[in-house]
């Protein structure tokens, strides 16, 4: 992986980091102020998952350079 | 036959809205791979100023102009020249003998006192 490649995926990165992080933030305050009667969980809950899911995609991106593929062969 | 039905109006109400913020999320990208997201996150940068211009000539309601700053912490980290990155490393490489100095000086200026 050249570095320019490896510089764009960490923007990559850190941009998808602040969308889940809103998105969850946004989400989790939704819940709880519809479902959960106003608590401070539901949102701080919302924003874990965001920034997990972020640490996914984050760790999956950096790592796609190196999974093997395979293709199986038709029998004929 | 109103009070039973309520509650399960509520119910539907709230899983209604619930549901329709969860769907519009997922159905924008935001909750979709890093390269979805550094999309979405363009779009909406683009799509900030003309809504809050819109908002402002609705409540005719003048902010004051943002001064434009020319600082790009990007740039100033990742720069060739006195790089973030360079200052730093600079740093922590003088930082023994900084520290050794600033010991030196301090145990000089309490022997002074003493004197």
């Amino acid at each position: 992986m050249s570095e320019k490649e490896l510089g764009q995926k960490w923007d990559r990165c850190l941009a998808d980091c602040a969308v889940k992080f809103g998105t969850g933030l946004g989400l989790g305050i939704v819940f709880s102020v519809v479902f959960f009667k106003r608590r401070t969980w539901p949102i701080v809950f919302g924003t874990g998952l965001g920034l997990g899911m972020a640490y996914s995609n984050c760790q999956n991106d950096l790592r796609s350079r190196y999974v093997l593929h395979s293709k199986v062969a038709k029998e004929q | 036959m109103a009070a039973k039905i309520l509650p399960v109006v509520k119910f539907a109400t709230k899983f209604t809205i619930a549901g329709g913020a969860l769907y519009v999320a997922y159905d924008s990208g935001l909750l979709g791979d890093g390269k979805e997201g550094s999309v979405v996150l363009g779009r909406a940068k683009a799509a900030f100023p003309p809504a809050v211009e819109e908002w402002m000539k609705y409540f005719s309601f003048e902010l004051p102009a943002t001064p434009k700053i020319e600082f790009s912490p990007l740039d100033a980290w990742n720069s060739v020249f006195h790089s973030g990155v360079q200052k730093s490393i600079h740093a922590l490489s003088v930082a023994p003998s900084t520290v050794s100095d600033y010991t030196k000086q301090g145990l000089q200026y309490v022997k002074d006192l003493t004197k």
